[in-house]
């Protein structure tokens, strides 16, 4: 667990989550229900005009989000990143390309969101370096992502977690026979 | 009339600040587009075709192409095909406004194309002064198939409708294994 924990605290993005009473909510809230009740003197509390089912969450959350599932990997599957250098990653795949040893001369190409293009970049630089010699195929997934929402001062409450959704995409780099 | 050529793997040759340099809507287009009409072959030509830009609302597009897909079947108004085209920094979104039909419908039968397109983009400056400076780039594009009909399993870039809950109920699992069973390489 020593080894994901690492990980997990290098690859980490803390973002403030505001609370659902700040500033921008409130002013929100007050024009609707200004819209619909008329203003009396027994409301105090803002959340409570309208009727709306919303719960004053005073606490501030700090978003982690979770790296993406480890996928296997085998020996020409290269996932494709932000951070490293694009030159980088390009000569690794031709190195990788050319040294395939035995057997289909072949290698994979993987990206998660924003390296979605750089993973096709890198797929057709490989192309036009061959001259034409070698095919695409892209496969395209969705993966699912996880968040944990971790309060502000850790005796207030609940860690939430929230999944959503973002799109890979796989390119197989190979010499048709 | 200063020229740039960007060139792909150093994408940053001309990067203007957008506090100086303004892009004129004249309309950069597509260098190519009469060379490569459409990648995918034999496909017929009324199919709707989705230009998926980067400041377009994925709920507007999944709007108009659920609407489409949906209307009747197989019907005139109801279509069997439609193609999701991005470029450049709508790669992304191409991507996943397909991945949010094919998980709407299921049962779609899916191409995947990539390729490069000239772009011609023109700026010029704020302040004035510097006469208009002409971008030449190539960018990546990816044009996405998704048909109700079979189409060809050996065509690169083909994927079949998923299985409902696939080997290790993952899609990405998936993807990796349809990789994997084409090359005969074991995981």
């Amino acid at each position: 667990m020593y080894l994901a924990q690492k990980y997990y605290s290098q690859r980490m993005k803390i973002f403030k989550v505001p609370p659902i009473n700040s500033k921008a909510n409130f002013l929100r809230r007050m024009s609707e229900s200004c819209g619909a009740v008329s203003l009396s003197q027994s409301q105090s509390l803002p959340g409570v005009a309208g009727g709306s089912a919303m719960d004053m969450d005073p606490v501030e959350f700090t978003l982690r989000k979770r790296l993406p599932r480890k996928l296997p990997r085998r020996r020409n599957d290269v996932y494709v990143n932000m951070k490293t250098d694009f030159r980088a990653q390009l000569a690794r795949c031709q190195k990788l390309l050319d040294s395939a040893g035995p057997g289909p001369r072949e290698i994979c190409i993987h990206g998660l969101g924003l390296a979605i293009s750089r993973a096709i970049n890198i797929a057709l630089q490989l192309q036009a370096c061959s001259q034409g010699a070698l095919q695409l195929a892209a496969n395209t997934s969705t993966v699912e992502l996880v968040d944990d929402l971790e309060p502000e001062d850790p005796d207030e409450g609940e860690t939430l977690t929230r999944t959503r959704n973002n799109s890979a995409i796989h390119i197989k780099v190979f010499y048709p026979q | 009339m200063p020229y740039y050529f960007c060139t792909v793997s150093s994408g940053k040759s001309f990067s203007p600040s957008r506090s100086l340099w303004r892009r004129e809507n004249v309309g950069e287009h597509d260098l190519d587009c009469a060379l490569n009409p459409s990648p995918f072959p034999g496909l017929p030509e009324g199919v709707l075709e989705m230009r998926v830009k980067e400041g377009s609302k994925i709920r507007n597009l999944m709007g108009f192409a659920m609407a489409r897909m949906q209307g009747e079947g197989a019907e005139q108004s109801g279509l069997r095909q439609v193609v999701f085209v991005g470029s450049g920094r709508a790669v992304t979104k191409t991507i996943t406004c397909a991945e949010i039909l094919k998980r709407r419908l299921g049962g779609l039968h899916q191409l995947t194309k990539v390729r490069y397109k000239s772009v011609r983009e023109v700026w010029e400056n704020r302040e004035g002064g510097t006469p208009e400076v002409t971008v030449h780039r190539t960018v990546p594009a990816i044009s996405i198939l998704l048909s109700k009909d079979p189409l060809d399993p050996q065509e690169p870039g083909y994927q079949p409708p998923e299985a409902p809950m696939g080997l290790w109920g993952n899609p990405t699992i998936n993807a990796l294994l349809l990789c994997a069973t084409r090359s005969k390489t074991r995981f």
